[in-house]
């Protein structure tokens, strides 16, 4: 299946006999849960929005991690971070990984380009995706603890797995053959 | 509040009219459960409070409520139609039915007969039931009982690699991969077989990767769903209270309010004139059991 989407703008593409919705990453999860078929988004996003749906595969690509970050002059151990407030676009994940540790922080939910974050002081660390490193050493943080890795999810919708059974099972199939050998 | 709350209001007030009456004629009765429990480790979702130096619990999950509240077991067949809330301020309204000390199959039988009876009566022909069953999986991990959790898991999320990926025996995942797949309706477990045979109805299959999770539940599970939305419209099981066998379900009548079109004409008496007049007429009308609309 081949899917050409000329136009970025353009939200739904049509190919044979699926409709793609290209949405927000971070609301993928919610549009699988509340009636789309499948959808493919990063279990950050997944574990954040605590969605009801089924996950049917991991996908070798996307993969990188969750970790917390602070400025590089004021690095110290999670367990030392009481009090702090921590900018994140993950508050739900970010406040269990600190209850976890048993350690009270303020959350303060962001959206973007949280980097900015620690510079403008609004947040003393962070808990955001490190893929490369690059961004972080070009805004002079440093990663002090992994929260969790994240990757790539199929997901697929509940019902949808009930009543479009074969056609979804083939999906799986055929998507798991392509990816097994990447 | 939501902003649509009146429309949604009577389509509440619509559904939980046709369903308190198909309780009743069921011979169900009606429980009404406290809003706010003392918190318990055994009372699922609900939202919880502190109040006086103490931990309470709103509007938890009415089976566990019940099953809280019920200190000595006996017969009983309840209904239910009450907000839950979920570990949040916003709740969703549940209607559904407990029938507590009945005998297998004709507890599981009748249960799912007044769902059935709901869905002809609200006219919800696209809407299906699908039996599972948490004994059979219990059964298929009992020779890795090591890898149990991880097999659950991979049915939670449905997905097969996680066992592929355990270090077990060819056969043993053949086995597991059929379990997974089945759905049909004639499958290994004669006790969902005997099941479906009686209730005889084109819209229930066994589908055997379908699992509730609550901790509650002992063997039989089914979920209630229509490919018109995208979440199941409800869901129930078989339990345990004491020695008894027992069985409930519960819809979402949020869920219900998007698929059923409210129907207002029921022969209501149409009346109008004197205020004096017009209210001993209506009065009278009541009292033999006629709805009245008085025109004022």
């Amino acid at each position: 299946m081949k899917v050409e989407r000329n136009d970025p703008r353009k939200l739904v593409v049509e190919s044979e006999d699926c409709v793609f919705y290209f949405s927000k990453p971070f609301d993928v999860p919610v549009y699988v849960e509340h009636g789309i078929d499948m959808g493919i988004a990063g279990s950050d996003v997944v574990e954040e929005r605590g969605c009801d749906l089924f996950i049917p595969l991991e996908l070798p690509f996307g993969r990188c991690r969750l970790s917390v970050i602070a400025p590089r002059e004021r690095v110290v151990p999670v367990e030392s971070m009481e009090g702090y407030r921590v900018g994140t676009k993950y508050p739900g994940i970010a406040s269990r990984f600190f209850s976890s540790r048993n350690v009270d922080v303020e959350i303060i939910r962001l959206n973007g380009s949280v980097e900015l974050a620690p510079i403008a002081g609004i947040a003393d660390v962070l808990v955001d995706i490190v893929d490369t490193g690059r961004t972080l050493a070009a805004n002079d943080l440093v990663e002090v603890e992994k929260v969790v890795d994240v990757s790539a999810l199929l997901l697929v919708n509940r019902i949808a797995q009930k009543v479009k059974f074969d056609r979804i099972n083939e999906i799986i199939h055929e998507i798991k053959r392509v990816t097994e050998n990447v | 509040m939501s902003k649509d709350l009146f429309s949604q209001s009577l389509r509440l007030s619509y559904i939980s009219r046709v369903l308190r009456e198909i309780f009743n004629l069921w011979n169900y009765s009606e429980i009404f459960l406290p809003t706010v429990e003392s918190f318990d480790e055994s009372l699922r979702d609900g939202l919880k409070m502190i109040y006086n130096d103490r931990v309470y619990l709103m509007k938890p999950d009415i089976t566990s409520q019940l099953l809280f509240n019920l200190k000595v077991p006996s017969r009983h067949r309840f209904f239910y139609i009450s907000e839950v809330l979920r570990g949040s301020i916003s709740g969703r309204w549940q209607a559904g039915v407990e029938f507590i000390g009945g005998e297998s199959p004709h507890l599981y039988v009748e249960v799912l007969s007044i769902l059935l009876t709901i869905l002809d009566v609200l006219n919800l022909n696209e809407v299906f039931v699908d039996l599972g069953s948490l004994k059979l999986w219990e059964d298929a991990v009992k020779d890795i009982k090591e890898y149990a959790s991880v097999v659950f898991e991979a049915l939670r999320k449905r997905n097969f690699g996680m066992i592929e990926e355990l270090p077990i025996d060819h056969d043993k995942k053949d086995e597991l991969w059929e379990l997974f797949n089945f759905r049909g309706r004639k499958g290994p477990y004669e006790k969902l077989n005997e099941v479906l045979e009686a209730l005889d109805d084109k819209r229930v299959f066994i589908d055997l990767g379908t699992i509730r999770f609550y901790p509650y539940y002992d063997d039989l599970i089914f979920e209630v769903y229509s490919p018109k939305l995208g979440r199941p419209i409800g869901g129930g099981g078989e339990y345990r209270v004491g020695a008894m066998k027992a069985c409930g379900f519960a819809l979402d009548l949020n869920a219900l309010t998007q698929l059923v079109e409210p129907k207002f004409e029921d022969g209501r008496v149409k009346l109008s004139g004197n205020v004096a007049s017009v209210y001993r007429e209506a009065r009278k009308f009541v009292l033999q059991g006629k709805g009245v609309i008085v025109d004022t």
